[in-house]
């Protein structure tokens, strides 16, 4: 184990990611809503060694009465319309969405199969899109920070 | 050898015996599939609507059975072949076939409000259940499990997936095959290659042609690839199951570079875009590869250091050996393929069989006592990067440029192809009408086929354990419901 610690510590070193000025704290649930698995894959590196936003102050919290802000991938399936409500009228307010990924915000290439329930805003009202297919750990990271600075100022 | 596909057409009162009789003859199950008679031209317009299909393996050589059902209603074959459950269901789902002799036949793809219609009663003292999703606490994609516990013991686990259920292959219907490369792809992100791969190898048999040598080549690195970050991730994946932060941390470091190099070829890192059908235009320039071999060398030394520690390590090793247990005649029972048969002993593995890959004595790797429980499939995976590792480095010390097809067999209305993906076997379907468009598309991926073995596998186990066995499987959920 100290070898796997003294590796990763060499790690960050050169890395040099650098330290916020000012740590906020925004606590995101994530809502799979029909997604191809590259939004969620991309979502957990935003905390992995190479890039850490959780300094910023981010966390994945396990309910959605936790959550400042709900993240939802995919274009929403009929099976997910439901859960989906569910998670964002659990949700204490303020609460905040965020469209992550090109298929939630719209972008999607597959047309407009019987099984797509609608758009995503017509479903639960969005505040913030992040676009990509999928995007890249670093834009993820940058939009949340940039949603958490958001929320300060709203909150 | 031939990349032919037979098909033959079979009519309802002999379906279970010709079927059965393919099993025998050492054929492996594929998949099982419904689609419209009209459209895939073998019926008249007084005919049933719908057509069945069984596709079996053996020796490299791929038989397809085909039945038209007489009243949409067809025998069952689950009692003979039980891999067969979930195709049936879903055929039943879809299509409107009905299973005679499949009984009860679940809703799959329907969801229904009534917990007696996918649920199995589970009676006895103290016997309750325990919900989980849609949604989960972590980030995961979305689908419900309903465990029958006794205290912490799980008596049995109904899965219920196919929330993320999007109608990629009715969709996919009437494009053209270039289009349904889309299709296939965003099916799933992790399994983008072998998906996208599977789905042209099928088309190129339908469409009668052989990859040149070259084409072969690329395409065993784009495969290579995806297996190398994918295996990476899920080793790492386990280190996050038992609560080893050092562990999780280091691969997902490692999964990163492995995806870095992903975008320094391709331009993606989940390859996306990199499969076409029948041609490549891929092409990587020589410093290019050079930084992209030697870095894939970095980061195996890299790997194997990470993964000695998680080898040695008690308190992640004591939480692995003996629970999850899917042993050889289970794999065999349940179809389950990838890691998870190889865990168990059963050398199955589409690329020491597959004919339009490059991987020249490939044998399965099976570990030293396969036992079948999730320290053996985690161990699989771990062996499996250094093959990967060493192919990556033979392949990326060769050119990698725009290559073609060579015609060689007469076209076909349909093709199958086999892939075989991180989670493992791909089948994939396509149904050509006479101008390159998609009668009917069927992707049957590994996550789909091993999603029952899971069920299976953690049944007697303990509750706190199923994060575990679930995580040593791996297993996609888009891939799965499509």
């Amino acid at each position: 184990m100290f070898v796997l610690l003294r590796a990763l510590s060499r790690l960050r070193r050169d890395i040099g990611l650098p330290t916020p000025e000012q740590r906020g704290s925004l606590a995101l649930r994530l809502v799979d809503s029909g997604s191809c698995n590259g939004c969620e894959h991309e979502l957990g590196a935003v905390f992995s060694p190479h890039y850490d936003f959780g300094r910023y102050g981010l966390n994945i919290v396990a309910s959605p009465r936790h959550a400042d802000m709900l993240l939802v991938t995919g274009a929403p399936t009929t099976r997910m319309v439901g859960p989906l409500r569910t998670a964002y009228e659990a949700m204490p307010e303020p609460r905040f969405v965020a469209a992550l990924g090109d298929c939630a915000l719209g972008r999607c290439v597959l047309g407009d199969p019987p099984e797509f329930a609608g758009p995503l805003e017509e479903i639960v009202p969005v505040d913030i899109c992040i676009p990509g297919c999928p995007p890249t750990p670093e834009t993820i990271g940058r939009h949340l920070v940039a949603a958490l600075e958001y929320t300060r100022r709203v909150r | 050898m031939t990349s032919a596909i037979l098909v033959q057409e079979i009519a309802p009162p002999q379906w279970r015996e010709q079927c059965a009789r393919s099993a025998a003859d050492g054929g492996r199950f594929l998949t099982l599939y419904a689609a419209d008679a009209r459209s895939a031209g073998v019926a008249t317009l007084t005919a049933p609507s719908t057509v069945v299909r069984a596709g079996f393996v053996r020796d490299g050589v791929i038989r397809v059975l085909s039945c038209v059902p007489a009243g949409d209603e067809i025998p069952t074959i689950v009692d003979l072949i039980p891999a067969a459950a979930w195709a049936e269901r879903e055929a039943h789902d879809a299509y409107g076939v009905t299973f005679a002799g499949h009984e009860p036949l679940r809703p799959l793809l329907i969801h229904s409000d009534d917990p007696a219609t996918w649920m199995v009663r589970v009676k006895g003292h103290d016997a309750y259940q325990v919900a989980v999703g849609p949604i989960h606490a972590g980030v995961i994609e979305s689908g419900h499990f309903r465990f029958h516990v006794v205290g912490e013991l799980i008596l049995h686990i109904d899965v219920r997936l196919f929330y993320k259920h999007r109608g990629l292959e009715r969709a996919a219907e009437g494009r053209t095959t270039d289009e349904g490369l889309a299709y296939t792809q965003r099916a799933c992100a992790a399994c983008a290659v072998a998906n996208t791969l599977a789905y042209a190898h099928a088309c190129e048999s339908a469409l009668g042609l052989r990859p040149s040598p070259s084409l072969a080549r690329v395409r065993t690195l784009l495969l290579e690839l995806e297996r190398l970050y994918n295996h990476l991730h899920d080793i790492g994946a386990i280190c996050a199951g038992v609560g080893f932060a050092p562990g999780n941390m280091a691969f997902a470091a490692l999964k990163e570079r492995a995806q870095r190099v992903n975008h320094m070829l391709t331009g993606h890192r989940f390859l996306f875009d990199s499969v076409t059908v029948g041609a490549s235009t891929w092409s990587v320039g020589r410093e290019t590869l050079a930084a992209a071999r030697e870095e894939v060398h970095s980061l195996g030394e890299d790997s194997r250091k990470a993964w000695h520690e998680v080898l040695f390590n008690a308190s992640v090793q004591d939480r692995l050996v003996g629970i999850g247990l899917l042993p050889a005649d289970e794999v065999v029972r349940l179809g389950t393929v990838g890691p998870a048969a190889r865990a168990a002993g059963v050398p199955l593995d589409a690329r020491s069989t597959g004919s339009r890959l490059t991987y020249p004595g490939f044998e399965p790797t099976i570990p030293r006592h396969p036992a079948g429980d999730v320290a053996s499939r985690v161990n699989v995976r771990a062996m499996e990067v250094d093959v990967t590792l060493a192919m990556l480095d033979e392949l990326l010390a060769q050119p990698v440029e725009p290559a073609g097809m060579e015609p060689a067999e007469p076209r076909q209305a349909v093709g199958i192809g086999i892939t075989e993906s991180p989670r493992g076997e791909t089948v994939c379907a396509v149904e050509l009408d006479g101008v390159d468009h998609l009668n009917r598309l069927h992707l049957r991926s590994a996550s789909n086929v091993n999603w029952p073995a899971v069920a299976h596998a953690a049944a007697g186990s303990l509750l706190p354990d199923f994060p575990l066995i679930n995580k040593s499987f791996e297993l996609c959920y888009a891939c799965s419901d499509r």
